[in-house]
């Protein structure tokens, strides 16, 4: 991208602007109009996604007391969720379930993606790529509700089960536990991964691939030693943009999870459908903190550009 | 070329064929639970699975006659319509500056734009939530899910425009000022015709985002239904063969808007080229 490089970025700058006139003699009213453009966007994100946020913050330190919210300055939300052991169980299983998934869908992913930048002809990928992507542009809701109709107590597999004779009864072994919501997430993220980790494979020189071997590397160590370091920040991006989603995950372990599949998105529900803003305030802070924690570690090597494949 | 290093060992077959049939999996499982419920929604048994019983149609036609259904579907359009127009004014408006202004942070702006699409849509709901009941203490209606949408679906319609407006010939609209045309002139003439096909995309984009909208609909919808809405207080009960039937009719009406996404811009463009050339 232009972007990262001052020479080009000064010189497309200085081309855009030269029809407003030249850059010295600009009046304020033009630069105001330049940045003109950003009005309606900092009223819809500054209204109503940035001082929600701050709000959040505010109640997470406040307290309720008899359903009205309380201005008092206190860690009191904090503590009483860290003094129940149930949440904090929820919180690790959260962070558990959320490596495991996003581990589970880059190691599918990656041979995949592999296949689809290095064995298919150029002018298929494209078709093949959009095909991976097209269910991740159907609703997420009848995504989770199309496993239900396979994995619940009704579903596919146990109608499929009782019918050859292997059981007589339902058997809800698919259904309502952390396996299922693991399995639920990964066909959710996997086009993520997918997409993020051919992206950045498609852009390799296989050519250098072959000088390894050439000088006599074996296949495994021209993978590791040459393409793995060239990939790193797309397994980064793919990284951070499954495993953020999947933190605040609330409808997969809600429908697939049942009780013993909670996550901490359940929790921040159940605290805030109960009136209990402020707890939920600070539950939902836990996620957000670690959210902005691993966006400050991974800044660097995260590509933005154009994470949806638009 | 390295594929054809890849042939001339028997192991570099074996690996490619693995592959293969991996990616062939991966596409079963990709659309496996899709194809099922899709196949399902005819089947005539009522438990909504196996075993398959015969096939119909009838499942469709109760939805069709299902008053709720009915107004969920109106309060589901009607959303959004409103979530379409607003994220397309305002995230076409926001392209310009970002693309073309000289800011100094302008990967972190970009990050900051993009930040409602990555963060879960759980702390987008809740939080707008907390702001309209607590705060503004105004009553949860339509209009406050169309502004918990929009945050969510302004910056996929920012990011395509601004896309477009990357590889723009600036050189265009310096010709258009050399013979006297004003900034709105401009604008209308040479910029938005030229940006329509973007435009266009991400208006579809935004429309299908909100028609599927689940989560942040979920906190601030209020008394109200949406389609997605609907589904999730039906499915809670179990799964019946018509909410079957309503999920296959609401993928096919995402699917054919998403292809439209893809294919109509280009449409648009040659339509757009053909103009001028009849014009003179």
């Amino acid at each position: 991208m232009p972007l990262s490089s001052p020479g080009v970025q000064a010189t497309q700058s200085a081309d855009t602007a030269l029809p407003l006139g030249r850059p010295g003699r600009r009046s304020w009213t033009s630069r105001l109009g330049e940045y003109a453009g950003f009005g309606p966007a900092l009223v819809l994100f500054g209204l109503f996604f940035l001082v929600p946020l701050g709000l959040i913050v505010c109640y997470s330190f406040w307290q309720t007391v008899d359903y009205n919210v309380v201005h008092d300055w206190t860690f009191d939300n904090y503590r009483y969720f860290f003094s129940v052991p149930t949440y904090v169980r929820t919180l690790w299983a959260t962070v558990w379930v959320s490596v495991a998934a996003t581990a589970l869908t880059l190691v599918l992913a990656f041979p995949f993606a592999y296949w689809l930048a290095r064995y298919v002809p150029k002018r298929y990928q494209k078709v093949l790529l959009i095909l991976v992507i097209l269910p991740f542009w159907t609703s997420y809701l009848l995504r989770v509700y199309s496993w239900l109709t396979i994995l619940g107590p009704q579903g596919a597999m146990n109608r499929f089960l009782q019918w050859t004779g292997a059981t007589s009864k339902p058997v809800s072994f698919f259904l309502y536990d952390r396996p299922a919501v693991i399995l639920v997430l990964v066909y959710l993220y996997f086009p993520f991964g997918a997409l993020t980790l051919y992206a950045s494979l498609e852009r390799f020189d296989w050519n250098q691939f072959r000088a390894a071997m050439d000088l006599g590397a074996t296949p495994r160590t021209a993978m590791w030693r040459i393409l793995l370091p060239q990939m790193k920040p797309g397994i980064t991006t793919a990284v951070i943009f499954v495993f953020i989603p999947i933190l605040g995950e609330y409808l997969t372990p809600q429908l697939v999870g049942g009780a013993r599949g909670v996550m901490i998105g359940n929790l921040i529900v159940n605290f805030f459908q109960g009136a209990q803003y402020t707890r939920g305030a600070a539950a939902a802070l836990l996620i957000a903190a670690l959210i902005v924690v691993l966006l400050a570690v991974f800044r660097r090597s995260l590509e933005v550009e154009d994470p949806y494949g638009t | 070329m390295a594929r054809d290093l890849d042939i001339v060992s028997r192991r570099g077959r074996l690996t490619r064929g693995a592959l293969s049939v991996w990616a062939l999996l991966i596409y079963v499982f990709l659309f496996a639970p899709i194809v099922l419920l899709v196949v399902f929604s005819f089947n005539a048994n009522r438990y909504g699975t196996f075993p398959i019983t015969g096939w119909t149609t009838k499942w469709y036609g109760q939805v069709f006659h299902d008053y709720q259904i009915r107004d969920a579907l109106t309060t589901t359009i009607r959303i959004a319509l409103e979530v379409t127009l607003v994220s397309t004014v305002v995230g076409t408006a926001a392209a310009f500056p970002l693309v073309r202004s000289r800011l100094r942070f302008r990967s972190g702006i970009r990050i900051a734009l993009v930040l409602p699409i990555m963060i879960p849509g759980l702390l987008i709901g809740v939080s707008l939530l907390v702001l309209f009941t607590n705060v503004f203490h105004q009553e949860l209606s339509p209009t406050t899910a169309v502004i918990g949408q929009s945050v969510y679906t302004t910056p996929f319609v920012l990011l395509l425009v601004a896309a477009r407006l990357q590889g723009f010939d600036a050189s265009l609209e310096r010709a258009a000022s050399d013979l006297g045309a004003n900034t709105f002139k401009r604008l209308r003439y040479v910029v938005l015709p030229l940006l329509a096909p973007a435009i266009l995309a991400g208006a579809l984009f935004a429309f299908t985002l909100s028609l599927d909208e689940f989560i942040i609909t979920l906190f601030l919808i209020g008394s109200h239904n949406t389609l997605p809405i609907y589904i999730y207080t039906q499915v809670k009960f179990g799964i019946t063969p018509e909410v079957n039937a309503l999920a296959a009719l609401l993928l096919a009406a995402s699917l054919c808007l998403m292809a439209l996404a893809f294919v109509l811009p280009g449409i648009v463009r040659r339509a757009l080229r053909l103009v001028p050339r009849r014009a003179g």
